[in-house]
């Protein structure tokens, strides 16, 4: 079996595990937060492996990575702008 | 005087040996994305904002939508194989591969729609509540996307039933994946919030 196919399959393997042991996260009886944080960890770090071995954004130039990855604290500054009032809700 | 004339071609430095398609594509992504975080983010706020909010496990199927990540997740990885089969000029890999990409999808397509089914029958529709809108909005607008992704690979397997690709020419092959991959990126992201938290 050639290296390359060998990297799928163990990404593929890695991802279904992630999944599983996320489902398992979401019965725990943890802290909300606690959950949300978990969570949200493992689904970056599955869309990580996903974007960096099967988009093999790994093999491109620079100007690239910095062009695909630039929206993501746009994201992150959208969120919370919409968002940043929230913790003051409890307060007053 | 013999004066020799050179002419430069402009290289894509910056992008490697990336085609104009190829970066099309990414650009594409870049922005669907941020479509996907649009909806993702009002979901979140609207969530934030309201007293209750329901449990998913308690209206959705997990399990079963569990499955159909593992699905995508396999899809994946067909579709990668199916470039590193053209790459290395394996024509019958890359039909193989296309194949069980467009059965997959298929599949997601139609887990997707009696998952739908059904909770459309239990009265779970989308004007049932603030929480089944924005379920319904970001489920639809991913299947939607499968759905296109579905045609997109017909179209690319048709072609290559044709003999267009080669160890030389497989330039649409990448494009697809990037799509392709792209859409099981987000699903994993959707599953999480719309599903999980």
């Amino acid at each position: 079996m050639d290296k390359n196919k060998q990297l799928y399959i163990r990404t593929a393997i890695i991802l279904a595990i992630l999944t599983v042991l996320e489902i398992g996260i979401s019965y725990l009886t943890i802290s909300r937060m606690g959950q949300i944080v978990l969570l949200m960890t493992f689904a970056i770090t599955k869309m990580m492996l996903v974007a960096w071995i099967y988009m093999h954004v790994q093999h491109e130039t620079k100007t690239l990575k910095w062009i695909i990855f630039i929206p993501i604290p746009a994201g992150i500054l959208f969120t919370i702008s919409l968002m940043y009032d929230i913790p003051f809700r409890w307060v007053v | 005087m013999n004066q020799q004339n050179t002419i430069s071609i402009p290289t894509n430095d910056p992008f490697g040996k990336a085609t104009n398609g190829k970066l099309g594509m990414w650009l594409l992504i870049i922005v669907d994305g941020l479509s996907f975080a649009g909806l993702l983010i009002a979901g979140a706020a609207l969530r934030a904002s309201s007293d209750s909010w329901p449990i998913a496990g308690e209206l959705l199927n997990i399990p079963l939508t569990a499955f159909n990540t593992f699905l995508l997740i396999c899809t994946s990885f067909t579709m990668v194989m199916a470039l590193s089969s053209i790459q290395r000029g394996d024509e019958k890999g890359l039909k193989t591969y296309l194949l069980y990409t467009l059965l997959g999808g298929i599949l997601f397509l139609g887990i997707q729609a009696w998952e739908y089914y059904h909770l459309i029958h239990g009265g779970f529709t989308i004007s049932s509540s603030m929480y089944a809108s924005t379920f319904y909005v970001t489920t639809c607008f991913h299947g939607l996307h499968v759905f296109s992704g579905v045609i997109y690979i017909s179209c690319i397997l048709w072609q290559a039933m044709q003999g267009k690709y080669s160890a030389d020419n497989w330039d649409h092959v990448e494009i697809l994946g990037l799509f392709w991959h792209f859409v099981d990126l987000v699903w994993i992201l959707v599953f999480t919030i719309i599903y999980l938290i």
